[in-house]
């Protein structure tokens, strides 16, 4: 009833020993202590748990962490590289994305999401990639700007990390 | 007021592997993405001991097309099958369904095979531990009386998967393995008129892939045209109160084909009746609404949802209305 | 340095778009929720709720759960010393329920355990011996003459009863030339905040002390409340206010679940983590009550109001909270947006066997707007107005005072009208939308605090602490509960703002009760108005100091002393000091320099004494709203769209426009939720809505794009003129929405959510009636 799940968090190689009925969501948070991951429903109802496994968005909370068996996983937590923000993180710092910030994390790695697959997003492709992802405090007015202006700074942000 | 209960993992890359592995612990579950089944998990309605994780095998994983037919794995994503050209160019409507099933995350790793096995719903069942011991259970899980039609023997939980309607419109057809080897049958076949068991899957059977043949025009040669359309109250992740899926051909104004199939209204979904009665027939403001009064006294959708019956029926005539008429 | 006067100007801090300055925590991940605080010693807190709605407890035996190995403690309400509530007047609820359960769900024990399924265990082997009661879920059925009372101090489940008849309603009556009636009907609504609740506690057992972090707006509450239940001394008790997820109102008050984690805690002898479920936070509930609103308007042709009366019963749920004053709004605040004189009340709180209702954004007043707003809108369609003519017929003039006595300093409400209309080209657009189209509008309001505290102390409203070393930054000390709607960074631009420094200056540390100044919290949208001001005394105050600090240093009269924020001199030829050196030469002799602010509201904002608890409705200012709403309907499905939204909203001074937007859209897309998909239904006092599925909060598909206008109707008292941003424009959407509906498809909507079983049947209703007429004729 446990499994050695070997894996990559946020870049990181791990080897842990988990009980076959743990979800991603309780590995992510009790078991290695990435908090950023948020628990908002009792169950795939509001997105803030979203993470990213091989590129793709997912709820952690309907996932066996034994099913990412060899994965990708990224979380809020390590988005920002060499202590800057990444563009999704400023977009919704400076564009005031988030109010209270729980469903953040989620909306954030959504959108990271849709940003890789396409990285110049129209309105309607941003509504349909954060239909998943419930807020309550912005009326999303502002998350789709910020997403908008993420996709904007990114290949800024990008041609200075070359430069640097 | 919930938590996973101990079970044990098994991730098998082959069919047979994964029959063997569910025939040696009968009370497991096969596990596909999760999205139904380990909400049901976590709130008690399923206890499984174990889990047979079907994802990583590859013949479940693929959409096949050949020049008559198109294969679906039964782990495909709904996010690929919505995304799928092949599927989207011969069965508009199964695209459709694929993409409007709950929301874009759910589709990542939501499979075709779950939302055509997906339990039925009702908001007397889909409800924690304690809220169901709270109202002595009910007839489809641990209880004695349906609080839906209290008195009767009958349990009225409604299927609520998106994709199967659609796949009834053309006569797609299961592939299932169990302990007795393969099987295949009509998707019709796969349903029966009862909350409380709608499935007519044999133990430790998993359904391994949809066959659908492509039928590029009707037996009057004209070309077929489906959609889909769900009625919810928000514009994401609800459960259709009412699904639709239409498959119509038009040859010089007149129809030459017509099907209709439902879901959401009742414990399985199903193609309506009567159809055949409107070919020959121009899609005029009175042909439609004949249809939708048609669809209308089929949907006989109950209180299985926090949105009235009333309008689950009506909405579901509304929709066919609406699908044929954008198809004219 | 240049001593240029062109290149030295103070950094301005207001009036200019600033993100939050806790945003990058929230962006990165870093910011500590409740939840997210962990040990591992942190014991798992359970909590066992009663299945039935109303039930005598006759025994609870917690023996077995208590010998279960792993179980460190169990709690029940022999553990509690004392009941708690919100208003002193009306304390009647127990962390863990004593004698009697009120609703299905109520909290009756809790266990703190090594794991989840060792805490489950244990609540599955306490046994509860009940004898259950006839059980009321409506407030018709509650106040039948032969219902049992829920509580014996309040006969006929009445929480409180509101009467009030100012003006002379008859005679405006009778001089009206329109008289018009509406009947309408509004479900219970829930925050549904997206942290559900949770509380991390902490029990020093050498010393006797509790350390708590709550999900909570109110930390000063939930901090009385803690000593209250737990008999503890005040100052053994240390409440830190974490991140928090949102709050609406659904935590303006102490919750079961706060107080649950003390008293595990304490039993415990240890740190326990209580985290409820979504479907624990819906029972905790707190939100806006189901209402049924009779209302009766008289009009001149000219659209003039000349009387208003009406009626609201509320049901409240099974326990007191906030009810009086929620019933209490609900009648004052009809006042205060129009200029309307002659308004007769009757309000009834109830108490059924449901959760209890709460305070949520826009507190009372959003279902009496909507009742109000629909009714003139249909007035004044069928006396030829437009719908803007009949709100510009009856606006006030400020300064004023209502008839109720609500002090009106400032009002913007005729600018708002005039944006939305622009900005919506109403003039142009209205009556052409093509089918199944329409636009509506509305107006409202909301106060900025309530200017009489519930636990009144003689205390200043808001105080701040500024605090500066030798490192010359500036360290802000609130009570203020930050819950994500800005309020630390309005406090940080107030006390900028005031001394010219850059922001990057002022760090700010809110609500930890060991270290900072009390707060009341964040509720009745105070914390702008309050303790912005009293930040700007704070800073004014510090200013004081550094300027004396600055002219002994350069040898002037502290009135030579030229403050340009980062820069102190004498003069324009003046090389003058840096904030550094002035702060070093501050701190001679005195060491690290502490300041105190202050703010208290004035006595003529304490609102009335003409009917029993006038009181409620006073505030220092009131903000406006004016909203366009926009809609399509599918003739089909009956389905709305709503294509887009106008709002214009006067904040006063927009300290930060950026957070001012935020807040509005906010504001109009919850009035969107709860008049077009949200609502709470139960099955025999059961919630059949208890997780986010049920309860239908809003995507992003269907949420429209909403454009804000700011209207800058300064009030005199305002921090720098401001206003509340955060709930004034919730209510005018419901109604503008209906109003919409009503221009696109000819029917009037009275019964909120608008959901589409609700408008088909309308739709239904309207074709049965013209066929009808049809044949008559």
């Amino acid at each position: 009833m446990k499994t050695v799940l070997s894996l990559s968090v946020n870049g990181t190689t791990r080897d842990d020993v988990i009980p076959d009925n743990m979800l991603l969501v309780d590995y992510l948070r009790e078991n290695i202590g990435l908090t950023g991951t948020k628990v908002g429903c009792d169950g795939g109802e509001c997105g803030a748990c979203t993470v990213l496994i091989n590129d793709r968005p997912r709820h952690s909370c309907l996932t066996l962490a034994v099913t990412c068996q060899g994965a990708r996983i990224e979380t809020v937590d390590g988005l920002s590289r060499d202590n800057r923000l990444s563009a999704l993180q400023r977009g919704f710092d400076e564009k005031l994305g988030a109010q209270c910030g729980f469903c953040t994390p989620g909306m954030i790695m959504a959108s990271e999401a849709l940003l890789r697959a396409n990285p110049k997003p129209d309105e309607a492709a941003i509504r349909n990639a954060l239909a998943a992802n419930i807020c309550r405090c912005t009326g999303y007015v502002k998350i789709i700007e910020a997403v908008q202006f993420a996709a904007e700074i990114a290949n800024e942000i990008a041609d200075e990390a070359l430069a640097s | 007021m919930e938590f996973m209960p101990q079970m044990q993992m098994h991730q098998p890359t082959s069919v047979e592997d994964a029959v063997s592995l569910h025939g040696a612990a009968p009370d497991g579950r096969y596990l596909a993405g999760g999205s139904d089944l380990l909400v049901n998990i976590r709130r008690g309605i399923e206890q499984p001991d174990s889990l047979v994780y079907v994802n990583n095998i590859p013949e479940m994983r693929a959409i096949t097309e050949t020049s008559d037919q198109i294969t679906i794995g039964g782990a495909v994503t709904l996010r690929e099958l919505s995304g799928n050209s092949a599927v989207a160019e011969h069965f508009a409507a199964v695209a459709q369904a694929a993409g409007e099933v709950a929301g874009p995350s759910h589709r990542e790793y939501g499979t075709v095979g779950g939302n055509l096995c997906l339990d039925t719903r009702c908001v007397f069942y889909n409800q924690s531990e304690w809220w169901r011991a709270a109202n002595n259970y009910c007839l489809k899980y641990r209880g004695e009386i349906c609080h839906v039609a209290p008195g009767g023997k009958k349990c009225f939980a409604a299927f609520s998967g998106d994709v199967a309607p659609a796949l009834l419109l053309f006569d797609a057809e299961v592939e299932i393995a169990g302990p007795d080897g393969r099987r295949r049958m009509p998707l019709a076949d796969l349903y029966r008129n009862d909350g409380m068991d709608h499935l007519t899957l044999r133990p430790g059977e998993l359904l391994v892939a949809i066959h659908v043949a492509k039928l590029t025009t009707s037996i009057s040669s004209a070309p077929i045209a489906s959609a889909y359309a769900k009625s919810r109250i928000r514009g994401s992740i609800d459960f259709p109160l009412a699904g639709v899926a239409v498959a119509m051909a038009v040859a010089g104004g007149k129809i030459t084909d017509l099907r209709i199939a439902l879901t959401g209204v009742s414990p399985l979904p199903f193609l309506a009746k009567g159809m055949d009665d409107f070919i020959g027939r121009e899609g005029d403001e009175t042909c439609l609404e004949e249809i939708r009064d048609k669809i209308r006294t089929q949907a006989k959708a109950m209180k299985t949802t926090t949105t009235p019956p009333h309008y689950r029926r009506r909405v579901a005539g509304a929709l066919a209305q609406k699908l044929a008429a954008s198809i004219f | 340095m240049s001593t240029s006067e062109q290149d030295i100007i103070p950094v301005q801090s207001i009036g200019v778009p600033k993100p939050l300055v806790d945003g990058p925590e929230k962006t990165t991940g870093k910011a500590m929720f409740a939840a997210d605080f962990q040990s591992i010693e942190a014991l798992v807190g359970r909590i066992l709720r009663s299945p039935h709605a109303h039930a005598n407890i006759i025994r609870i035996d917690t023996s077995k759960a208590e010998a279960l190995p792993g179980v460190k403690a169990v709690v029940t309400e022999a553990d509690c010393s004392d009941s708690y509530g919100v208003l002193p007047i009306a304390m009647n609820e127990w962390a863990l329920a004593r004698g009697r359960v009120r609703y299905r769900g109520e909290p009756v024990a809790a266990v703190a355990a090594i794991n989840v399924a060792t805490a489950q265990a244990a609540l599955d082997l306490i046994e509860v011996t009940y004898e259950e009661l006839p059980a009321y879920f409506t407030a018709a059925d509650a106040r039948a003459d032969d219902a049992l009372d829920l509580h014996q101090e309040k006969p006929g489940n009445i929480e409180r009863e509101v009467d009030f008849d100012l003006g002379d309603v008859d005679q405006g009556m009778a001089a009206a030339d329109l008289i018009r009636e509406v009947d309408v009907r509004c479900a219970e609504v829930c925050q549904v905040q997206m942290e559900p609740h949770a509380a991390y506690a902490e029990y020093d057992p050498g010393r006797e002390r509790l350390t708590i972090r709550p999900s909570t707006q109110v930390p000063f509450y939930v901090h009385k409340m803690l000593s209250r239940t737990m008999g503890m001394a005040d100052s053994h008790i240390r409440v830190i206010k974490p991140h928090i997820g949102g709050g609406f109102g659904s935590r303006t008050e102490t919750l079961q679940s706060d107080l649950i984690a003390g008293l595990l805690a304490r039993k415990a002898r240890g740190t326990v983590r209580v985290v409820l479920s979504r479907e624990e936070t819906f029972i905790t509930h707190r939100g806006r009550p189901e209402s049924h609103i009779k209302m009766k308007v008289g009009m001149k042709a000219d659209g003039t109001i000349t009387a208003t009366d009406f009626s609201v019963v509320q049901r409240g749920g099974a326990y007191s909270g906030y009810g009086i004053v929620t019933i209490l709004y609900a009648g004052s605040m009809i006042f205060g947006l129009y200029d309307i004189s002659s308004v007769r009340f009757k309000g009834f709180r109830v108490l059924t066997n449901t959760p209890p209702c709460g305070a949520f954004r826009g507190h009372g007043t959003v279902k009496t707007r909507f009742a109000f707003e629909g009714l003139i809108d249909d007035m004044a369609t069928e006396l030829g107005l437009d719908p803007f003519a009949v709100r510009r017929a009856n606006l006030l003039v400020a300064p004023t005072m209502t008839e109720n006595d609500l002090l009106v300093n400032s009002y913007g409400l005729d600018q708002c009208l005039d944006w939305a209309e622009a900005a919506s080209a109403w003039k142009v657009r209205k009556g052409k939308m093509g089918p199944n189209k329409g636009l509506g509008m509305a107006c409202s309001h909301y106060i900025s605090g309530a200017s009489k505290p519930k636990h009144w102390t003689g205390e200043p409203h808001a105080t701040i602490h500024l605090r500066v070393d030798w490192d010359a930054s500036i360290t802000l000390l609130t009570g203020a509960a930050e819950i994500g709607q800005g309020s630390s960074t309005v406090m940080a631009q107030c006390v900028a703002e005031t001394l010219g420094v850059d922001m990057s200056r002022i760090r700010v540390i809110a609500s930890d009760s060991a270290v900072t100044p009390k707060d009341n919290g964040s509720y009745s949208s105070r914390v702008t108005f309050m303790v912005g001001n009293a930040s700007i005394d704070a800073a004014q105050n510090l200013k004081a100091t550094l300027v004396a600090a600055a002219a002994r240093k350069l040898e002037i009269a502290p009135e030579d002393v030229e403050c340009l924020g980062e820069v102190f001199r004498g003069g324009q030829q003046d090389q003058g000091l840096s904030f550094d050196e002035v702060v070093m030469e501050a701190l001679k002799g005195e060491g690290t320099i502490t300041v105190k602010g202050t703010y208290d509201t004035i006595p003529e904002s304490w609102g009335g004494k003409k009917y029993r608890g006038a009181a409620i409705g006073g505030t220092m200012a009131f903000s406006y709203a004016a909203q366009v709403v926009e809609v399509t309907v599918d003739p089909y499905t009956a389905e709305i769209t709503v294509d887009k939204v106008w709002v214009a909203h006067d904040c006063g001074r927009a300290l930060n426009p950026l957070a001012v937007e935020g807040q509005v859209q906010g504001s109009v897309w919850m009035g969107m939720g709860q008049a077009m998909s949200e609502e709470t239904q139960y099955h025999e006092g059961l919630l059949l809505h208890a997780n986010m599925l049920d309860y239908r909060v809003p995507t992003i598909i269907e949420s429209p794009p909403i454009e804000v206008g700011i209207i800058e109707a300064n009030d005199p008292h305002g921090p720098f003129g401001a206003k509340e941003a955060g709930e004034g424009s919730l209510s005018s959407f419901l109604p503008a929405l209906t109003n919409a509906v009503a221009d696109a498809m000819g029917v009037r909507a009275t019964d909120l959510p608008l959901t589409p079983d609700k408008l088909l049947e309308l739709l239904e209703k309207k074709a049965r009636d013209i066929k009808a007429s049809g044949r008559a004729a």
